[in-house]
């Protein structure tokens, strides 16, 4: 400093040597007090370096220290910055002052609409929805507590509709003088968490719904039979509610213990095995004890949450459908006993003529079985309708059913009638046709006895007409020889009056009617006449009478009459003795009166009796026995004639009852008494008349007679 | 007084044949082809106790000849002899005393049960 005052005095040349000369002398104290300040200068510089230098290392260390804290503060404010969090500070009036700039990033929030305020004053829907909530936080600040993780819902500015979840810890803060001066703490926007929640529950929620809508049993359990979760069916098989199901075991819910276990072993194959399970067909009985029958499938389950691998099962119900299945099982069975039960021969063929069904009969007529006729040609099996395949395509075509009736069928050498029947089977699935056959041989027979019937119908009123004048000289013929004989016997007095007034011996007349035979021929004439008499009255029985001859009869008593005329009817050329044959009776005593035509029913037992006895001599059977019996078997009387005799093969059985059919001799019958008798029974009667016999087992003839009189 | 039988019958030989078998029983005999004739001879006051008669006859049938006869004569007993084999009796018939038994269907092999029952309705008339 003094070198810069001496460098400035010196502004002229001659004053510059006065000056110097002044100077000289003036310098020599300045030089001296110069040195003397150079050396203090020197000395002072010294101590100002080294004050400066210890300025310096302290400033150094200042900035050291304000660098770090920068830094420190610097790396704050980067984490508050980077983090999810802001910062926040409110006053003693709990009102905010301060948010970290984190906030508006984070909330979207203009920090003016939050400055000044309250918390509350943020939250103006959440306050009124969950007041209590409020009333506790406010209670917390009231009170200067810390708090953590306080969410609310803040709705603020133009979207109060949209409000942002924030969740809040803070902390009382205090000045250096122990004063409240308010709060500070941190804030999270967890607004995209709550509503990942929310979506997460919703899902749950709906997926909860589905699963409870599915009416199968879905159910998760551990090792244990503990539920882990159940659904509504579930849950409703053991009475119970979700709720109530869940976390409880099987063993307690289900009161069957050995379903309980049994399903528990299976739970533990699927958890021991890691391999899932199908169970066709398990019984459950369910709460109110009703058995179903359940298909479960079983998997094995693990969750995060569990511990331990889990089971989980679906078991769908098929009581019903098992049940259906029963049914329609069942209806095939019955079905198949229906067309079984029938008679007729049914064959069930598709377009091409392969047999699909064949019924009973029909298996016995092919003597091959269902099974084992499928998928075979119809023709191959029942040759003898090959020709019905024509009958089968054109039934499918027309759709309606084709008839060919009375078709001859020859079987083992006999000769049968069939009507059969094509229908055609129109299926949504398959078309085809059933032949049906039916065995008409005995119908034909029986019509072919009724053509016969009519026939004889005819004659008898033929007969009738002309029985006036066949029987007037019929009896012209019988009584002349009964008066021709008479009077040339003899030993009648009235002969000999006359021979002797003649001259005439009658004795020796008679002898020359015997040589010559003229007596035989007159029995000859005889009879004749009684034998076409008799064809004549067998001829007239053809003829339908009116019910006016018929009266209550005691059919006891008819019987007794019928066998004393037997009886008597002792015939030596029929070479049989009514009275060897013992008859045993066996009549109903709640059964006498019959309302009949006596002589008829006489008539159609006395040729039973008759028959039954010559059947019985001409075999020579040792102990010839009849039995009759009667019986009620409403609508009808029962009158049977059991012999013992040789019986009859089926071959005579069958046309026993024809008109004219004899297994007599002939000349002993005229093939006519059984026919009549048929005839009388149930043309006349509205009877029947049946026989059953086998050869050597003798024969049983049934009449039935109606018991209640015919109007 | 003769106690005539009575034999109304178209057919002669029939009419013969009853009326000899019936004389060789030793009753007299009265035989005529048609009604009318017999009732003549009847109104000439002769005893007839029994009368056998034919259904289809000439001039009047068998049933109103019974009627007329049983009116004109009630004691006499009637005996039916036909050949029509679908005869059956009339109820006013029935309500005079005849029965099923009285009727003979033609042709008759033989005639002594005929000639039993007259025998024995002409000795009830005897018997009256």
């Amino acid at each position: 400093m003094a070198t810069e005052t001496v460098a400035g005095a010196a502004p002229d040349m001659n004053e510059w040597l006065t000056l110097l000369h002044i100077t000289f002398w003036l310098l020599i104290p300045i030089v001296l007090i110069t040195i003397a300040s150079l050396l203090w200068s020197w000395l002072l510089r010294r101590r100002v370096a080294h004050r400066t230098r210890q300025l310096q290392r302290e400033l150094s260390e200042r900035q050291q220290a304000e660098a770090a804290l920068r830094e420190s503060e610097g790396r704050f404010r980067d984490v508050t910055e980077a983090a999810s969090d802001w910062i926040w500070e409110m006053d003693e009036n709990l009102r905010f002052t301060y948010l970290s700039e984190r906030f508006y990033a984070l909330t979207g929030i203009a920090p003016q609409h939050v400055l000044g305020r309250a918390r509350w004053e943020l939250a103006p829907v959440d306050l009124s929805s969950n007041p209590q909530k409020w009333r506790q936080h406010q209670e917390i600040l009231k009170k200067r507590q810390p708090f953590r993780d306080f969410i609310y819902c803040a709705s603020i500015g133009d979207r109060p509709g949209q409000g942002r979840y924030l969740k809040v810890s803070g902390k009382p803060i205090y000045d250096g003088q122990g004063r409240f001066i308010g709060y500070r703490g941190t804030g999270t926007d967890i607004t995209e968490q709550v509503k990942a929640e929310t979506a997460l529950q919703e899902s749950e929620l709906r997926l909860r719904r589905i699963i409870d809508l599915v009416p199968h049993m879905i159910f998760a359990k551990d090792r244990n039979g503990h539920f882990l979760l159940a659904n509504r069916a579930a849950a409703a098989a053991y009475g119970l509610t979700v709720e109530e199901l869940v976390n409880r075991s099987q063993s307690v819910v289900h009161e069957i213990d050995e379903e309980a276990q049994r399903m528990l072993a299976d739970d533990r194959q699927v958890i021991d095995s890691g391999a899932s399970k199908m169970i066709a067909e398990e019984s459950f009985t369910d709460h109110t004890g009703h058995v179903r029958i359940m298909q479960t499938i079983k998997i094995p389950f693990s969750e995060p949450s569990l511990n331990e691998t889990a089971v989980l099962s679906v078991a769908i119900d098929i009581t019903e459908q098992k049940q259906a299945k029963e049914e329609v099982a069942r209806m095939r069975l019955y079905l198949k006993n229906i067309i079984d039960s029938m008679p007729s021969v049914l064959i069930g063929v598709d377009p091409w003529g392969y047999i699909t069904v064949l019924n009973q009969p029909a298996e016995q007529a092919c003597g091959a079985s269902w099974e084992a006729a499928q998928g075979r040609f119809f023709g191959e099996l029942f040759p003898q309708l090959e020709n019905q395949f024509e009958q089968v395509r054109q039934a499918i075509r027309l759709g309606s059913p084709i008839k060919t009736p009375r078709m001859t069928l020859e079987d083992q050498g006999e000769l049968h009638y069939a009507d059969v029947m094509v229908y055609p089977l129109i299926a949504d699935s398959a078309s085809g046709a059933v032949i049906r056959v039916d065995d008409v041989t005995a119908r034909v027979r029986i019509e072919s006895m009724m053509v016969q019937t009519e026939k004889m119908l005819s004659v008898g009123g033929l007969a009738a007409g002309m029985a006036h004048e066949i029987n007037n000289p019929l009896g012209a013929i019988l009584q002349g020889s009964q008066n021709i004989l008479r009077r040339i016997a003899p030993d009648m007095p009235q002969n000999r009056a006359v021979a002797e007034a003649i001259g005439i011996d009658l004795d020796r007349l008679n002898r020359y009617l015997e040589q010559r035979r003229v007596l035989h021929f007159l029995e000859g004439i005889r009879e004749a006449g009684a034998r076409a008499a008799k064809i004549v009255a067998d001829m007239l029985s053809f003829s339908r009478r009116s019910e006016s001859r018929f009266t209550p009869v005691d059919l006891e008593e008819l019987l007794e009459t019928v066998l004393r005329l037997a009886a008597s009817d002792y015939d030596l050329k029929k070479k049989y003795d009514f009275k060897r044959i013992t008859i045993q009776r066996d009549y109903d005593p709640a059964l006498r009166i019959v309302y009949c035509d006596k002589t008829e029913i006489e008539q159609v037992i006395l040729n039973l009796l008759k028959n039954a006895a010559q059947a019985m001599a001409e075999e020579g059977s040792s102990s010839p026995t009849i039995t009759l019996c009667t019986c009620r078997e409403p609508p009808y009387a029962l009158i049977e004639v059991i012999d013992n005799g040789p019986g009859m093969d089926e071959k005579t059985l069958k046309r026993i009852f024809e008109p004219f059919f004899t297994t007599k001799e002939v000349g002993s019958g005229t093939g006519l008494g059984l026919s009549v008798s048929y005839f009388i029974v149930t043309e006349q009667h509205r009877g029947r008349l049946s026989v059953t016999s086998k050869p050597g087992q003798g024969a049983c003839f049934s009449i039935r007679l109606p018991l209640g009189r015919e109007t | 007084m003769t106690h005539w039988v009575l034999i109304v019958d178209d057919e002669e030989m029939i009419r013969e044949n009853l009326k000899a078998y019936l004389e060789d029983e030793g009753l007299p005999v009265m035989a005529f082809g048609s009604v009318t004739p017999a009732l003549g001879w009847l109104g000439e006051g002769v005893r007839c106790p029994v009368c056998i008669m034919d259904m289809r006859l000439p001039d009047i049938d068998g049933n109103s000849a019974i009627r007329i006869l049983h009116q004109l004569y009630p004691n006499m007993e009637f005996l039916i002899h036909t050949g029509s084999s679908s005869y059956s009796l009339p109820d006013d018939l029935r309500a005079i005393g005849l029965d099923d038994g009285r009727v003979y269907q033609k042709p008759l092999s033989d005639m002594a049960p005929l000639a039993t029952a007259v025998r024995s309705l002409s000795s009830r008339e005897n018997r009256s």
